[in-house]
């Protein structure tokens, strides 16, 4: 067989493929859109609420932490504003001598 | 199937509505686009793969880029090439490709490939079936992107611009894909007729 003749079979094997309409229905089956809809906007929404309640979660432990380290400086800071209430007005010595 | 005296659909009032999240136009949207898509799904889709899952997959797709669309190209075209994408992808995804020798053929496929190779019959209208199988096991040798280019060129009868828009490929580089898909499928049109032979 000639190389022409193979490149024909092909063309008359797609010509006869292309005679035979595909009268297959191109409707959406029944519910199909109301499953895409709901996976495609339901997927969104559950990424949004993953989204907050990590928000949440972030937020508890910020604040967690924040109390923490108040309560682990507690000491440094109640002795940073005694020296700050007493270098305002008083006599320094005098308040040493006291302590 | 749109009746006729029906009122066109408001593809741009549909969109607006999807981007509102609204249920019922997503949905109004997926029943308008089902027909084209399918077309597309049923053409190239590889076939382990069911044909309403892939259509699934591209409308899904569809939905998450949706944002992405800046109306540069007319709706339906940017979901068409979604589709064909997809198709792409999943053709790509299916390493095995089945060997193709004519012992392997049904019966009605080989009567079909003797018709086309001798020229000495016309291929029935009750043979479609069979050629078409063939026309798959043929499809199947050849890589995904060749399959999707002659596809488009030799079945669906498109145009190298038409093909270009869909698949995103520059007119050259189908140009390519089609020679050497042709010259795959000589070869593999030579090799059925010397298994027939021997």
């Amino acid at each position: 067989m000639k190389s022409n003749q193979t490149l024909d079979a092909w063309s008359r094997l797609a010509e006869a493929v292309r005679a035979v309409p595909d009268d297959r229905p191109t409707a959406a089956p029944f519910g199909f859109s109301t499953r895409v809809a709901a996976l495609a906007l339901g997927a969104e929404r559950f990424k949004a609420s993953l989204l907050e309640r990590f928000a949440f979660r972030a937020i508890s432990c910020a604040c967690l932490l924040a109390i923490g380290s108040v309560l682990l400086n507690f000491s440094a800071i109640t002795a940073e504003v005694r020296v700050e209430a007493v270098a305002d007005d008083d006599d320094l010595v005098a308040v040493l001598l006291a302590e | 199937m749109p009746q006729p005296d029906a009122p066109p659909f408001d593809l741009a009032g549909c969109l607006e509505g999807v981007r509102r999240r609204d249920q019922a136009a997503a949905r109004a949207l997926v029943d308008h686009l089902y027909p084209l898509v399918i077309r597309i799904v049923r053409s190239h889709r590889p076939r382990r793969v069911a044909e309403e899952d892939l259509a699934q997959d591209i409308f899904l797709k569809m939905f998450t880029r949706i944002e992405q669309y800046q109306g540069a190209v007319p709706f339906p075209h940017w979901v068409s090439r979604i589709a064909v994408t997809t198709c792409i992808d999943q053709l790509r995804a299916q390493k095995r490709r089945p060997e193709f020798r004519w012992a392997d053929l049904s019966e009605g496929e080989a009567d079909v490939a003797e018709a086309v190779m001798t020229n000495e019959n016309d291929v029935a209208v009750n043979d479609a079936m069979a050629a078409h199988e063939l026309v798959h096991r043929l499809l199947d040798q050849l890589n995904p992107d060749d399959q999707v280019v002659i596809r488009l060129l030799d079945l669906e009868q498109k145009s190298i611009a038409e093909i270009a828009t869909l698949t995103g490929w520059n007119q050259s580089l189908i140009k390519v894909r089609a020679f050497r898909a042709r010259r795959k499928l000589r070869r593999l049109f030579l090799d059925l007729q010397r298994e027939e032979n021997s």
